[in-house]
């Protein structure tokens, strides 16, 4: 049987897809990866379809153990890198953004993540797990998804889906920069309930991204933002990237496990092309955020779009990583 | 000794029974070239446009956003992903790569125009069973004494009205009912519970919520149910909709043993009665009996 062994889960890594569209009118969160643009570059790498599942590593300190061999890749950050190792200790280093085909039985690890909040390991194949409303997807609030619907945990066995292209030549891409600058947001939908200078402030002053973030959604610390009167609205559907004020007036950005809706007052809305970038940024990080126009945000969103597609239709052959250990037969469980 | 275990899979049936002439939530009134400027379009960003009837009659504002989201879903229009109805607004998600914000307004705009009272979904009516107090009712007393009343008022307050699920939300399968009695309003409780268990039964405002998964929560428990309004193996895995009506009805505790024991063993433990309109109008009748696994 195609499977891993989770060895050490880290504090924060599931299974994840592009999540279920649709439903929430039903309360179904829509989940799906937090960086989907990284998804689909780790899935491309390994010659998986685009959604296929993958494992989405926060923070980092994940190991686990391939007990068949397979390919696998490593995107989302450009400095983190895969260790792979045998049981003779011998430790070879696999950078990111590239596929490696790898023995059964090696140990594969990822360190704390040195850049980057949010990493994306695809497995050719994918993983073989229960769909719900045709999504693998872990939304660990919902209780959903994935395995059990939860977190991975150390000593999880996974099932892996069969891998179509096995002898497959190795792949490298180069994932288009993050646009360097403010994080771009759209006023609204209530931003008419705050005072001038709060939606001057969200705009003028910086914000720090702070530990307690998951992926429900980020707290930011900044300038706390008043309200004209107070926090509360009849309920309403939310969008991934939602800047949620409650009634303490200090902002928080909704992310993809973000509760179908909620009764407390959005200033604004993080633009679709910027919210991967938003994912991979960590605690202490500062944000300065500019407004645009929604006309301004869907041209964004179709460049940023055009530049994925570009980057994925200019994968080049990566040149072959020397097993060393599988040359010299040592650690050879196969 | 009945173990009630969550993880368990709950076979459970639901009956339908087609019923003529069931009273139901009607609209009374239509939107026209007239009051459709009164609909407010507001953006999220370049994935959502929200389309807000907060300058209707909150109870038409209910009415219109479901209807509308209806209608949004059936037209399957490309790029459009969801639509969701909130207390008096919807929210149509959309794919900024295939249609544009404008364009999801005109469609809105569009499906609303014409919505009257004939634009139902079909009416359905929930009998479900309750364990009210003891272990299940943690809050039972509390409330009971917040509002000067014993908790067999409270209990008896709570079975006499037909509540009207407004918005689906916070969780997979969780309902807002709303129409409780007013002489239960009380707040949510002050500091939350870290562990609400599934099944609980809370109310809060005007409002009865079950708890479809264990949750971290703030309603205050009076009770709780045999059956999982979620449940990811059943075939169809939500079982409420928005504009569903509800009423509830008290079991004791070795009743709600037996009806958990019975749901886990594949029967029958609750109905919904539908008022279906067919496409020439006509109410019909009869009876049909899903198995949904």
């Amino acid at each position: 049987m195609r499977q891993i062994e989770i060895i050490t889960a880290g504090p924060h890594t599931s299974i994840q897809d592009a999540g279920r569209i649709g439903h929430q009118a039903l309360g179904v969160p829509e989940g799906g990866a937090l960086d989907p643009v990284s998804m689909r570059f780790a899935n491309a790498l390994v010659g998986n379809a685009l959604g296929q599942s993958v494992l989405e590593v926060c923070m980092g300190g994940l190991t686990f153990r391939p007990i068949t061999d397979c390919r696998i890749a490593l995107t989302g950050t450009k400095d983190g890198y895969l260790s792979l190792q045998d049981e003779t200790g011998f430790n070879l280093d696999v950078p990111s953004y590239r596929s490696v085909a790898i023995k059964a039985g090696r140990l594969v690890r990822l360190g704390i993540l040195p850049d980057s909040n949010t990493a994306t390991i695809a497995i050719a194949g994918g993983f073989d797990l229960p769909l719900l409303f045709d999504s693998m997807a872990t939304s660990p609030n919902a209780m959903i998804g994935g395995v059990e619907g939860r977190l991975l945990k150390d000593g999880d066995m996974i099932a892996l889906g069969d891998d179509e292209t096995p002898d497959m030549a190795e792949f490298q891409l180069a994932p288009p920069e993050d646009h360097n600058g403010p994080i771009r947001i759209v006023y609204g939908p209530q931003d008419d309930r705050f005072t001038a200078a709060a939606k001057e402030n969200l705009i003028t002053t910086p914000y720090q991204i702070t530990p307690v973030l998951n992926r429900m959604g980020m707290r930011l610390d900044g300038m706390a933002l008043a309200h004209i009167d107070n926090a509360d609205i009849p309920s309403d559907g939310i969008v991934k990237g939602s800047i949620q004020v409650p009634g303490n007036g200090i902002p928080i950005i909704l992310m993809a496990d973000h509760q179908t809706t909620g009764g407390y007052t959005k200033i604004a809305t993080v633009i679709s092309a910027d919210l991967p970038k938003l994912a991979r940024m960590r605690p202490g990080q500062s944000i300065t955020f500019q407004s645009i126009s929604v006309n301004q945000a869907e041209e964004i969103a179709k460049k940023t779009e055009h530049d994925v597609v570009q980057a994925i239709h200019a994968m080049m052959p990566a040149p072959p990583i020397i097993d060393t250990a599988a040359l010299y037969g040592l650690g050879d469980t196969t | 000794m009945v173990q009630y275990d969550i993880t368990l899979n709950l076979n459970l049936r639901i009956e339908q029974v087609l019923i003529p002439n069931a009273t139901e939530l009607k609209l009374d009134m239509k939107i026209t070239d007239h009051n459709i400027e009164n609909i407010d379009i507001i953006n999220a960003s370049d994935q959502g446009v929200l389309i807000s009837f907060a300058n209707f009659d909150p109870q038409d504002a209910i009415l219109l956003s479901r209807v509308l989201g209806q209608k949004i879903l059936e037209n399957a229009q490309a790029g459009v992903l969801d639509a969701i109805p909130g207390m008096n607004n919807l929210l149509i998600c959309y794919d900024c790569l295939t249609v544009s914000h404008q364009q999801i307004v005109k469609l809105a705009l569009d499906l609303a125009l014409g919505i009257d009272s004939d634009s139902h979904q079909d009416s359905r009516l929930w009998r479900l069973p309750v364990c009210y107090g003891d272990a299940f009712g943690l809050d039972l007393d509390d409330v009971a004494a917040q509002k000067g009343l014993t908790a067999d008022d409270v209990i008896n307050r709570h079975l006499a009205n037909e509540l009207t699920v407004a918005i689906m939300g916070f969780l997979p399968g969780l309902a807002y009912m709303k129409g409780v009695d007013d002489s239960l309003y009380v707040p949510r409780r002050s500091s939350p519970r870290q562990h609400v268990p599934a099944l609980s039964l809370g109310i809060a405002m005007d409002q009865t919520v079950i708890y479809p998964l264990a949750s971290p929560g703030g309603w205050n428990l009076i009770g709780r149910v045999p059956f999982r309004p979620f449940d990811p193996d059943r075939a169809d895995p939500v079982l409420f909709r928005a504009g569903d009506r509800i009423r509830f009805h008290a079991i004791n505790k070795a009743e709600y043993d037996d009806l958990y024991q019975a749901a886990a063993n594949g029967e029958d433990i609750i109905t919904c009665e539908i008022t279906s309109k067919q496409s020439t109008g006509k109410q019909s009748t009869g009876k049909q009996s899903i198995e949904a696994k």
